[in-house]
């Protein structure tokens, strides 16, 4: 149906854009490298296919005139996301453009950030391609050519958003989101669970977020302790009746 | 389309000069051989290197600019507010201690910038991303956040939803201790940009303008209007530097015996000696005036005109040159472009049927112009209608009639009488000498009409102090 198809071409793209903001952090730091910019090249590229690709779906779903009422709703909520999607996209290609400028890789003395973030962005890279392993093929001037493209690439998506915002006629404060506040809560427990610890580092507050596990552990403390004071007790008595 | 809060009327914006000035410092920072000397931050298990001590900071700063301590300091406070540097200890914290607290550089993307003003959706989804972290326990305040913007950007809030989900599953594929690091990046750019209540707000935008009405049409009309703003700009009077600070030394020295400050005034400083014989002898119902004052009026008209008593002399001397009228003229204009608004109407009247009127009782000789224009304004009377008469008249009596008041017997009888007053002696004993301590506050003189008891052991506390 085409509901699904383009929720999940819709998440594809969310994937895409994620990845992409994930990778642009790292421009201009200690990360940064050449691969890092054949990465984002090809990050680019990707989200540009599947944002085209959404807005030909999304667009010929809702110039259907034949749609049910609820089906139109639930296309201009999609068609809301998408646009999102495409904002934060275009927001990140500039941003990536002047970072980029200001920070080449091919001078005699690179002055890259010291974020202490020294790890390498391949496997981030790798989820948003979809691939296993990344191939790196790109020239060594990597990072003065992609410039140029990127450039040309902004003002592709600046005109994509504007022939968007021309054609189709969704407003967006018609649209209501399906999901209400703390919704991120209820299904992502693994997500949370695993970076608890990491977190309470950085933080100032020491709050203990999972207070079930405390508790039991303050009872289970309590009864080795009354054993350990039973046993001492009866040790004494003994010692002294003997 | 979302409500796009980045363009702002399609006008491209430029950076700060401030920020790029620190940007050019910080990347200085980065040098391997000059830049700043970098550590290691352990945590437990993990290790993250580029970590800095304040006292470094500090020290590289007084060392590559050459300032001293206290510069140095506030130049790397600064840094630490803008976000160009954050703590690493107390993240919310945003000073920068010259001590062995640790700190980090922030990224390039998360830097300050004018031109990339952090977003509600990027707020909203930064927000998202800790409430998944960390189980539902936002701080108060994020939590406030987080709802408005549940309700603002209510119709993306689906994206900002997948958004989080997806940049957390991202962050996942890269190592421990780079995680770390982009959580307190993150963490740091956010206490910047969205300060917690009660803390200072560096940036300060101010409101945000949506000027569309007033966008200006660069056609013809435009630059006729510019070219011939500029014009008239170019020939306005403009006095050369040398001639006003001339004439300014000219004023200070011309001043400086009247200037209690800088000559000392006798009798005696009220101030200090809280002895207001002073104020007595200037005031302005005495009898004879000091010396000084009197040769002030002598230095211009207006000086005249603003001391009462030399108006009233003023006024006695006209009399005799049978020219009064000038000076009451003056004054009751004075009083119409000072006074109620209410009353202007009324009082323009009286100064027409008085003043202006042919054949009134003290009609005073403006040009026929000027009386023509004035006539023409009295029809509709507002607060500056007697302005080009008062003007005339001002004119007419100070380059008539002032400096021939100066010449004048009337003036050299009043400068050879007014009193030079004698310096109050100190007094010979010490401890006949009078007291020279500030007078008691008046919130002590309420209170010992209030309570009695209280009083006087507050009176003896502060009588003390003063004597300090």
């Amino acid at each position: 149906m085409g509901k699904d198809e383009c929720k999940t071409m819709l998440d594809a793209l969310n994937k895409v854009t994620a990845c992409y903001r994930h990778l642009v952090i790292a421009l201009g730091s200690t990360s940064d490298s050449q691969n890092l910019r054949e990465e984002l090249k090809k990050t680019r590229k990707k989200a540009q296919e599947l944002a085209v690709a959404n807005r030909t779906k999304l667009t010929s779903l809702l110039k259907d005139k034949n749609i049910s009422k609820d089906d139109r709703a639930e296309y201009e909520r999609l068609w809301v996301l998408f646009t999102s999607s495409v904002e934060l996209l275009e927001v990140d290609m500039k941003r990536s453009l002047e970072i980029g400028q200001d920070f080449p890789l091919k001078v005699p003395t690179r002055h890259l950030i010291q974020t202490g973030m020294t790890g390498s962005t391949t496997t981030v890279a790798a989820r948003a391609m979809s691939v296993q392993n990344m191939k790196y093929e790109a020239d060594a001037n990597i990072d003065t050519v992609d410039l140029k493209e990127l450039e040309t690439e902004i003002a592709q998506v600046d005109q994509m958003m504007e022939e968007m915002e021309m054609k189709v006629q969704v407003a967006p404060w018609a649209v209501e989101a399906k999901q209400e506040a703390g919704a991120e809560l209820k299904s992502t427990v693994s997500v949370g669970n695993s970076s608890v610890g990491v977190i309470s580092i950085c933080e100032e507050e020491p709050k203990e977020t999972v207070e079930g596990e405390t508790g039991l552990m303050k009872v289970f403390a309590g009864v080795i302790f009354t054993a350990v004071l039973l046993i001492a007790g009866i040790l004494g008595y003994l010692v002294i009746n003997l | 389309m979302t409500i796009n809060t980045l363009s702002q009327d399609g006008v491209q914006r430029q950076q700060m000069p401030c920020l790029t000035k620190m940007e050019r410092m910080i990347i200085s920072m980065q040098d391997p051989d000059m830049g700043i000397k970098l550590r290691n931050q352990r945590l437990l298990i993990t290790v993250i290197p580029h970590a800095m001590t304040g006292l470094d900071i500090v020290e590289w700063l007084i060392k590559k600019c050459s300032i001293s301590d206290e510069e140095a300091l506030h130049v790397g406070q600064l840094f630490v507010k803008y976000g160009y540097i954050y703590p690493l200890k107390e993240p919310r914290n945003l000073i920068l201690k010259a001590d062995d607290s640790s700190y980090r550089f922030q990224t390039p993307y998360y830097w300050m910038s004018t031109r990339w003003p952090a977003s509600e959706l990027d707020y909203a989804i930064y927000l998202a991303k800790k409430n998944i972290r960390k189980q539902g326990e936002l701080i108060e305040y994020e939590k406030e956040c987080y709802n408005a913007l549940h309700k603002r950007i209510n119709h993306t809030w689906d994206f900002v939803v997948m958004q989080a989900r997806e940049q957390l599953r991202a962050s996942k594929q890269r190592r421990k201790g780079d995680r770390i690091v982009l959580e307190c990046q993150e963490q740091a750019y956010w206490l910047v940009n969205r300060p917690p209540p009660g803390t200072q707000d560096s940036i300060d935008h101010g409101p945000e303008r949506r000027t569309t009405n007033t966008r200006v049409q660069l056609n013809a009309e435009f630059y006729k209007k510019e070219i011939e703003h500029n014009r008239i700009s170019l020939a306005r009077n403009r006095v050369k530097s040398s001639i006003c600070l001339e004439s300014y030394v000219k004023y200070c020295e011309q001043y400086q015996p009247h200037d209690p400050i800088m000559q000392g005034c006798l009798p005696s400083n009220p101030w200090i000696t809280d002895d207001i014989m002073f104020w007595n002898m200037n005031s302005e119902t005495v009898a004879l005036p000091t010396k000084l004052r009197v040769e002030r009026w002598s230095f211009s008209f207006m000086e005249l005109l603003n001391d009462q008593m030399g108006r009233k002399e003023f006024l006695t001397y006209l009399e005799k040159e049978f020219s009064a009228e000038n000076l009451c003229f003056w004054q009751a204009c004075e009083d119409v472009r000072h006074g109620e608004t209410a009353k202007i109407p009324e009082k323009v009247d009286e100064v027409y049927k008085q003043f202006l009127a042919p054949g009134a009782s003290r009609w005073v000789n403006i040009d026929s112009k000027t009386m023509e224009k004035t006539l023409e304004g009295l029809k509709r009377p507002h607060r500056f209608v007697l302005d080009d008469a008062q003007m005339h008249i001002y004119f007419l009596m100070k380059k008539d009639s002032y400096p021939r008041y100066l010449k004048s017997e009337l003036y050299k009888n009043l400068l050879a009488r007014a009193i030079v007053p004698q310096e109050t002696k100190k007094s010979v004993f010490p401890f006949m000498r009078r007291q020279r301590h500030s007078s008691p506050s008046p919130a002590l003189a309420t209170q010992t009409a209030e309570d009695d008891g209280k009083a006087k052991y507050s009176n003896s506390n502060s009588g003390t102090a003063s004597r300090l």
